[in-house]
C-alpha cells in the first residue's frame, strides 16, 4: 500500500476515538462523540500515524512533545493541530504511549485500523502535513521515519501548509 | 506456510514496529510467515488449575523455573511462535514500554518461544534488548507449550498469555489469534484482577 500522495484531498474519516474532553477541547469538536477529521478547527493538522509498539515511534516521541510545545510557544494552537493515530493500539496502549512519554496532544486510538487502512497503511511513524482546503484537507507533505529537528519539520510542514510563522 | 495477502501488507506497513526502544530489526531479516490459522491447539489446562512445573534455559545464562516465582511474584508467561517475525517482534518490545505495569501488580513477566536459545538470543539482542527473562522451549521441543495445550502443529507456540498467581494458580489465559497482538489492556486488568 501506499501513503496519500501530495495534492491529494484527505479522505472524509471519521475517527471513533474515545478522546478525553481536553482533546476534543483542543481539536475543537464535540466531546464524547467521534469526529469527522474535516471538523477539526485548524488551518492545518500534522497527523502522526504511530504505534505504541513501534521502536521508531518510541524514539520520535520526545521530538513528538517539543513540537507540540513549540505550537504552543509560538502562540499557533489556533491555526495548527498535531494529533496522533494509534494505529493498531487500543485506547490503553495509546494512554501508555502518552504517559510513557508526558505527550499532550490529542491521541487516538484506531484498534481496528479502520483509519489506518484509508491512510494507505503507512510505515510508523508517518506524518501527515494537512491544510485546509474548503471543507476539508489536502495533503501537502508525508513524512516517514523520525523527525530529527522537531523545529526543522514543524517549520518546513508551516510553510507548506502556508503558514506564517518564526 | 503460505505466502499472505492484506495481513501482510498490514504487518509489513507497520513493520517498524519490530524492535526494542533504541534498536530496530532490519526488515530483511524479518521473515514473513503469512497469514496463520489463528488458533491450531486445544488448551489443556484451565483458569483455576495448578500452572505445571517447568524449568527452561532462559539467553541470559540462568534457568526459568516455576519454583523461582511461587510465594514470590506473580507470573506472566508470554509465549510468542518464533523469533524473527514481525508481529513477535512488535508485541515484547511493546512490553519494554510497559515495565511499570508489571511492577505495579508485583508481577515478573517471562517470554517463551519454541526458538532454540541461541535464535532466541541473537533475536532479542537484534531488538536492542528486553527487560524480562526470555526462556527457550526449543528441548524437549514444545514441552511447556504442550503441557499447556498450546503448541501448534508447525511445531510453534501459539500466541498466548498465561497469568499465575503466587501460589501457582493460573488466574487468565488469553490464547490470542497468531496474527495479531493481544491488547495490553486486557492485561493489565488480569493482574489487576489478581487483587
Amino acid at each position: 500500500m501506499k501513503p496519500l500522495a501530495e495534492g491529494q484531498a484527505f479522505p472524509d474519516l471519521a475517527f471513533k476515538g474515545p478522546i478525553s474532553d481536553a482533546e476534543a477541547k483542543e481539536l475543537g469538536v464535540a466531546p464524547g462523540k467521534p469526529f469527522a477529521f474535516k471538523d477539526i478547527k485548524a488551518q492545518a493538522v500534522i497527523l502522526v500515524v504511530f504505534s505504541m509498539y513501534c521502536p521508531f515511534c518510541q524514539r520520535d516521541a520526545p521530538e513528538l512533545a517539543k513540537m507540540h510545545q513549540i505550537i504552543k510557544d509560538r502562540g499557533l494552537s489556533g491555526k495548527v493541530k498535531l494529533v496522533g493515530l494509534g494505529a493498531g493500539n487500543s485506547a490503553f496502549e495509546v494512554n501508555v504511549f502518552r504517559e510513557k512519554f508526558a505527550l499532550r496532544l490529542p491521541l487516538i486510538p484506531d484498534q481496528d485500523f479502520s483509519v489506518y487502512k484509508a491512510l494507505g497503511q503507512v510505515g510508523t511513524p508517518y506524518y501527515y502535513v494537512l491544510a485546509r482546503s474548503g471543507p476539508g484537507f489536502t495533503v501537502v507533505e508525508g513524512h516517514l521515519g523520525c523527525v530529527s529537528s522537531a523545529e526543522a519539520f514543524l517549520n518546513q510542514a508551516l510553510a507548506k501548509a502556508g503558514i506564517g510563522g518564526k | 506456510m503460505r505466502r499472505l495477502a492484506f495481513p501482510l501488507a498490514l504487518l509489513l506497513a507497520l513493520l517498524p514496529a519490530a524492535a526494542a526502544a533504541q534498536k530496530a530489526v532490519p526488515p530483511e531479516l524479518i521473515y514473513q510467515p503469512g497469514q496463520l490459522k489463528p488458533v491450531d491447539s486445544v488448551l489443556a489446562v484451565k483458569v483455576g488449575d495448578k500452572a505445571p512445573d517447568f524449568d527452561l534455559p532462559a539467553t541470559d545464562g540462568s534457568r526459568a523455573r516455576l519454583a523461582d516465582y511461587l510465594g514470590k511474584k506473580n507470573l506472566v508467561i508470554s509465549f510468542v511462535p518464533a523469533a524473527w517475525t514481525p508481529v513477535c517482534s512488535g508485541q515484547w518490545p511493546g512490553y519494554n514500554l510497559a515495565k511499570e505495569i508489571f511492577e505495579k501488580h508485583d508481577a515478573a513477566l517471562l517470554g517463551v518461544t519454541c526458538d532454540n536459545l541461541p535464535s532466541l538470543n541473537a533475536w532479542i539482542v537484534e531488538m536492542g534488548g528486553v527487560w524480562f527473562k526470555a526462556a527457550s522451549d526449543f528441548w524437549p521441543h514444545g514441552g511447556l507449550s504442550a503441557r499447556l495445550g498450546v503448541l501448534r502443529p508447525e511445531g510453534v507456540s501459539e500466541r498466548a498469555l498465561f497469568v499465575i498467581d503466587k501460589a501457582g494458580v493460573i488466574r487468565f489465559i488469553d490464547v490470542h489469534d497468531i496474527n495479531a497482538r493481544p491488547d495490553l489492556g486486557q492485561l493489565a486488568k488480569a493482574l489487576a484482577d489478581l487483587k
